[in-house]
């Protein structure tokens, strides 16, 4: 089995709100003295793989990243954990915001240059613009279906069964592979801790590079654009509820509970 | 009489002294072949330098095997030990003397120092060994402290030299009965048993029987030497070496750095693994305990016995050699045996018996208890290095296996990510020094002072008020100093303590240059973790650093008058030795001065206090796990600071904060009791106040 | 004329989420002079149908035997099918799992542009933006779609429902030319039990600390308390060691990390470990005797009194402002 597993490097989402900063005309957020890090739902996914590759008594694991060249990090640490290749596709800036179709797209044709493969994988979203839609729209450039918010894969009979998470509960999807899933987390995906030794082998692998313009010549028209970013005021301090009375205290406080539940 | 002419007939009543020096041959036959059997398994240990600085190593030989002062902090177990093992270098000294006279010609058995030394000082050493025999036969068969291995071993050692002592008094006593010894008054004891013997037994029998116990005591005493390499009676040999082998720096640095090039494997999953020294450690045990009685997570019922893990590898070394440096295959003995012990050239090497998981002791679960307090390295009288075999154990799990408590993974994860620990947290590291004008280094080149705030004090809501206070105490003794900001890491112990050496030398290496960079030369920090780290470990990174931990700064400030605590309180106050601070580096007295400065009452102290003060239980990495609420470190040593009857609780570490308040809180109703930090207590004495009146 | 087409799937009904999608439907079209059509799919939409068609200009239901169920592709070319007029320019969804999983896939085969997780809609120039909560909700965007239609799935339930007309609209009954496509197949369906739903995903969490002083207090004050509000009842690491409470309800550093649009903290003090399993809460209200504690200084509202005096009132007053909504 050959597996693909999407990974993003984004801003460290554990930066604290005060030290959080964004430059409202680049719309970007400032890297600051932030850590980039691979996102978690990627990771969860590569997790996920890995454990498939475990029970299946083998597969193959390439992760992709299309990114900054930093993003090389990323990889490292995924072929640490164990992945079998990586290939990292850059653009040339430090941009966090590429469009979510374009970056389908440049992954579409990195998938096709490494394929085939049988299952795709990418995190439901990502930690730093949350877009939620690079799987979604990576199946429909590859023609393949898609399933959201797995949370395990089991192989079995040349079929994939799909456990994923719905609103209710949990659903099994069986798919027949080449199918793309995007991954959720749970307590069984924990992303594991990559051996010292292995990250120490990881910086000798080698790791395909590509320019993204060298996979998408023409990027195609825009899919959306981000015409604000800012950060929102928010109330700085506590407010004790008021009133002469306990009786008043505790209703002006149910009041404010009320406002908050009703909007559910 | 002339006391010039006082002897004693060497031989007397023995014939065929031949069978004499053939036993003794075969006896050292024996002894030596256990003897190279130890040497040559201590010598399959890694390569480590502990024979520089021969000066300083003599002295501690004589405080420590010689003057035995750690071995007499237990005064009974002490004064039998001293009783048994000067007696012997007595006894022995005398046996030499009558083996120089009798085989070289020598004629020193004579005179005055016959009578003083050859006949009293060696009848009463004899006496005080058979005393110390009974004390110790009493304290492990009568009072059987837990701390103690119960061995047929210990049993047999015991009725062996007194069997040996009583025999020597005997052939004595038989020899100057029959024989009608002048000098007999010399040799109470054996006098005693000459005037005993008479009136029981004729001259005839007296001599027979003095023949035959001669032979007895002959034949038992060299058995004694030959058997003496194969017990941990060995440890009149090994113990004095190991001391001289000491790791002679703080306990603090007692960890070894990897060279990540070329070692491999990372971290000790076996014998081999482990250095000479390790090895020889495991030798020079003699079971006393102590280490197990004073280790803080053994205290609260957990798995973790520094003694069992010294105790099963010596096991595992002397029962399993073969396969646990991996001369045969673990399990197969047939095809792959070599011959001998040797390694044989050419013969494949073969994966040795990993120690962890082996060995109860060496499971991870126990592994995983240690706080590194290093208590059991404190107690040891003869220098043994637990806490660094625990360490060298984490690195192969954490490195090699990366199999370690999810929580500490976190902490991991964190500390690669972020360069703190806390994962989670939302605060800064400059959230402390709001409303405040703290410089940062990069804008304070003139700083005579950098605070190091670390992680602790930066991120936890309740240490920022100890930065706070340490930074005001700072500002108001017009002191000119910087914090590193948002450029701050963790300086690196939770990721060494934890294992994860790598991370440990990338952190310690990118803070070493970042502070040369700033050409910073003095560094104050409240984190004892931080200043050992500093200290300690920082010198082999390039890191050369004048530092202080902010109770030794700050009370110098108060000397110097720059500081003036003019408000003492009342309160009784007990202070909690951070084991980084007091044991790993010597620093008791000034975080106490700081203590009596604030408060007008005395102090009080805990039964365990100073180099034997008990853990907070936060220490290597364990403030990140989640102990079973009824086993908790912190909840012992909370209720021990209760008992004080103290009102305040003081700490010097950030990390003793958090213990210490969980600990004291999850005690709420006993006893109100509060936690501060030294430098709270002094910035309370010392603060300006709206209300002073001139 | 242009049409903005909502949709809606038919099992949860005219819930607050379905409501708050009519409500920001009919908004947009109002303000974009457009024509609102919903879309039900799934079997026994009838019901959610009616209550739709007092809101929408028309609707549309899908429940052929091929979508009684839910199955992503099927639904997907439903939906491509359904929406795909020239006239559409926006098609709005819920933030459910299933239109988070459709949308974008519906707008690649639309050729339009999704966007999602919106929190408001803002037409401006004659384009439409949507606002949305980026950087783990640390920062705002806004962002535009440039291609046409535009799809977005939106928190719908913190949108204002729909004004529901006296009149309805007529109920047309699609009929799709669906082909069951077997290379996905939903095989397996389970609902958790109503109570033990996650912790992590619970949008109202009850939490009690070491002040609640003992197992009681959370069975008889806080247990009814979260059953009126709906709430998960959560509990801080002191309480679960206490062994008040099962670890299971541990929230904080080495407990759950939750994520809750309400965070009620009764008698927390709110230690930084804590607050650590928090911080994702969009509101964090508390109960305290303490003042000075450091939980207040993350919380939106709180009072000082002791939670026995609090609550006991609390419930009656909630019970009262709930009956009247």
């Amino acid at each position: 089995m050959n597996i693909l597993v999407c990974l993003k490097q984004i801003l460290d989402p554990e930066v604290p709100a005060r030290d959080f900063r964004v430059d409202s005309a680049r719309r970007e957020a400032e890297r600051g003295s932030a850590n980039l890090v691979t996102n978690i739902f990627c990771e969860n996914a590569l997790e996920t793989a890995l454990q498939l590759r475990e029970r299946a008594g083998g597969a193959k694991i390439t992760v992709l990243s299309y990114g900054p060249p930093s993003a090389e990090d990323s990889l490292r640490k995924a072929l640490a954990m164990k992945a079998d290749a990586a290939a990292l596709v850059t653009n040339g800036t430090d941009a966090t915001n590429p469009d979510p179709l374009a970056v389908a797209r440049v992954l579409a044709a990195a998938a096709r240059r490494l394929g085939p493969f049988d299952l795709v994988m990418t995190g439901r979203e990502a930690g730093d613009w949350g877009a939620g839609q690079t799987g979604g729209l990576l199946a429909e450039e590859l023609g393949l279906p898609c399933v959201s918010f797995v949370d395990s894969v089991e192989a079995k009979d040349g079929k994939l069964r799909l456990k994923r998470q719905t609103d209710a509960g949990w659903e099994v999807v069986e798919a027949a592979p080449p199918v793309v899933v995007t991954v959720t987390n749970d307590e069984h995906n924990v992303p594991r801790i990559p051996k010292v030794r292995d990250v120490m082998m990881s910086y000798r692998q080698p790791l395909t590079t590509w320019a993204a313009a060298d996979l998408v010549a023409d990027a195609g028209e825009s899919y959306y654009e981000v015409a604000e970013l800012f950060i929102p005021q928010r109330e700085a301090r506590c407010e004790f509820v008021a009133g002469d009375t306990l009786d008043e205290k505790v209703e002006a406080f149910a009041r404010r509970v009320v406002e908050i539940t009703r909007a559910l | 009489m002339d006391t010039a002419e006082a002897t004693r007939q060497i031989y007397w009543n023995v014939s065929h002294v031949w069978v004499m020096y053939a036993l003794a041959l075969a006896a050292a036959v024996v002894a030596g072949r256990g003897l190279y059997a130890h040497l040559s398994r201590w010598r399959r240990g890694r390569p480590l330098a502990r024979f520089d600085r021969p000066a300083e190593r003599v002295k501690l030989l004589l405080k420590h095997a010689v003057a035995q002062r750690r071995t007499a902090r237990d005064s009974y177990a002490g004064l039998f030990h001293q009783f048994i093992s000067y007696g012997f270098v007595v006894l022995t000294i005398a046996t030499t003397v009558v083996a120089l006279d009798a085989d070289f010609g020598t004629t020193i058995m004579r005179g005055r120092f016959y009578l003083y030394f050859q006949s009293f000082a060696v009848d009463l050493f004899g006496a005080l060994v058979i005393v110390g025999v009974l004390m110790a036969a009493a304290r492990r068969y009568i009072k059987r402290p837990r701390k103690l291995v119960h061995t047929d071993e210990a049993a047999l050692v015991l009725a062996a030299v007194l069997l040996m002592c009583v025999q020597g008094f005997l052939v004595e006593g038989w020899r100057i009965a029959a024989t009608g010894d002048p000098w007999a008054g010399w040799s109470p004891f054996g006098n005693l048993v000459a005037r005993a013997s008479r009136g029981l037994m004729s001259a005839e029998t007296m001599r027979a029987a003095h023949a035959f116990a001669w032979w007895f005591h002959l034949v038992t005493s060299l058995a004694f030497l030959a058997w003496l390499p194969y017990t941990k009676l060995m440890h009149v040999l090994t113990a004095p070496l190991n001391i001289y082998t000491a790791n002679l720096a703080p306990l603090g640095a007692s960890l070894k750095t990897i060279d990540f090039e070329k070692e491999e494997p990372f971290g000790v999953n076996s014998l081999g693994g482990f250095t000479w020294k390790d090895l020889l450690d495991l030798d020079a045990c003699t079971e006393c305990g102590r280490c197990t009685a004073v280790c803080p997570a053994h205290a609260v019922g957990k798995e973790l016995s520094p003694r069992d893990i010294i105790l099963q590898l010596r096991d595992l070394m002397h029962e399993r050699p073969r396969e646990a440096f991996g001369l045969v295959a673990a399990g197969g003995r047939a095809a792959l045996t070599p011959a001998d012990e040797e390694p044989t050239v050419g013969v494949e090497a073969r994966k040795p018996l990993p120690v962890i998981g082996t060995l109860p002791a060496t499971s991870p679960e126990p592994l995983w208890q240690c706080t590194t307090c290093a208590a059991c390295m404190e107690a040891c009288p003869v220098f043994i290095e637990q806490m660094p075999k625990i360490v060298d154990m984490r690195r192969h799990l954490v490195m090699e296996e990366a199999e370690f408590p999810d929580s500490m993974q976190e902490a991991v994860m964190s500390l690669e990510r972020r360069g703190h620990p806390f994962s989670g947290t939302q605060a800064t590291r400059m959230d402390w020094a709001d409303g405040l004008n703290v410089k940062q280094v990069a804008d304070a080149r003139d700083a005579e002072v950098l605070l190091w705030v670390g992680c602790g004090g930066a991120l936890i809501e309740r240490n920022q008020r100890v930065t706070r206070a340490t930074a005001q105490l700072l500002e108001q003794a017009g002191v000119r100093f910087a914090v590193m900001g948002r450029e701050e890491k963790c300086s690196g112990d939770p990721a060494r303590r934890i294992g994860n050496e790598f991370l440990f030398e990338q952190l310690a290496r990118e803070n070493v240059a970042k502070l040369n960079r700033y050409e910073v030369k003095k560094v104050v920090t409240a984190c004892p973790h931080c200043f050992n780290t500093f200290r300690n470990e920082y010198p082999q990174f390039g890191g050369a650093f004048e530092v202080y931990h902010h109770s030794e700064f700050l009370a110098r400030l108060v000397e110097e008058g720059r500081i003036k605590p003019l408000a003492a309180s009342d309160k009784k106050i007990t202070f909690h030795d951070p084991c980084y601070l007091g044991r790993q580096n010597g620093v008791y007295d000034a975080p106490r001065r700081l203590v009596q400065i604030s408060s007008r009452a005395d102090a009080v102290e805990m039964p365990r206090a100073r180099e034997g003060s008990f853990c907070c239980g936060g220490g290597g990495g364990m403030s990140f796990v989640e102990e079973p609420p009824d086993k908790r470190v912190n909840q012992e040593r909370a209720r021990e600071a209760l008992a004080t009857g103290a009102d305040v609780l003081a700490v010097g570490c950030p990390f003793c904060m958090t213990m210490m308040e969980d600990g004291v809180n999850a005690r709420k109703g006993e006893r109100d009791v509060r936690v501060l930090d030294v430098s709270e207590l002094l910035w309370e004495a010392s603060r300006p106040r709206e209300d002073a009146t001139p | 004329m242009s049409e903005v087409v909502i949709c809606l799937f038919a099992a949860p009904g005219y819930d607050k989420a379905a409501q708050g999608l009519a409500g920001a439907g009919r908004r947009l079209a109002d303000e974009l002079g457009a024509r609102l059509r919903a879309v039900v799919l799934g079997a026994g939409g009838e019901a959610l149908a009616a209550e739709l068609a007092r809101a929408a200009d028309a609707v549309t239901l899908a429940d052929q035997a091929e979508l009684a169920g839910y199955q992503p592709e099927d639904y997907l070319a439903a939906l491509t099918q359904l929406c795909g007029g020239p006239e559409t320019r926006a098609v709005l969804l819920a933030n459910d799992t299933y239109s988070q999983e459709l949308a974008p896939r519906l707008a690649h085969r639309l050729e339009g542009s999704a966007v999602g997780d919106g929190v408001e809609l803002r037409v401006e120039g004659g384009a439409l933006r949507v606002v949305r909560q980026v950087y783990g909700g640390k920062a705002q965007a806004v962002i535009e779609p440039k291609r046409l239609p535009a799809v977005a799935w939106l928190r719908a339930r913190s949108f204002a429902p729909a004004r529901q007309r006296e009149e309805s609209c007529e109920v047309a009954r699609a009929s799709l030319d669906i082909t069951p496509d077997a290379r996905a197949r939903v095989v397996e369906r389970r609902s958790e039990a109503g109570g033990e739903s996650r912790l992590e995903e619970a949008r109202v969490i009850v939490s009690g600390g070491r002040g609640i002083g003992g197992p009681e207090g959370f069975e008889t004050e806080l247990k009814p308390l979260a059953e009126l509000l709906g709430a998960q009842l959560a509990a801080s690491r002191a309480a679960c060691d206490a062994g008040w409470v099962p670890p299971t309800w541990q929230v904080g550093q080495t407990g759950k990390k939750v994520t809750p649009e309400l965070y009620l903290a009764v008698a927390i003090t709110g230690a930084s470990q804590h607050m650590a399993g928090i911080s994702e809460a969009k509101t964090i209200a508390a109960i305290n005797t303490d003042p000075d504690a450091p939980i207040f200084k993350n919380s939106r509202f709180g009072i000082v009194e002791d939670y026995r005096k609090v609550v006991p009132v609390l419930r009656e007053k909630l019970a009262a402002l709930l009956r009247e909504s």
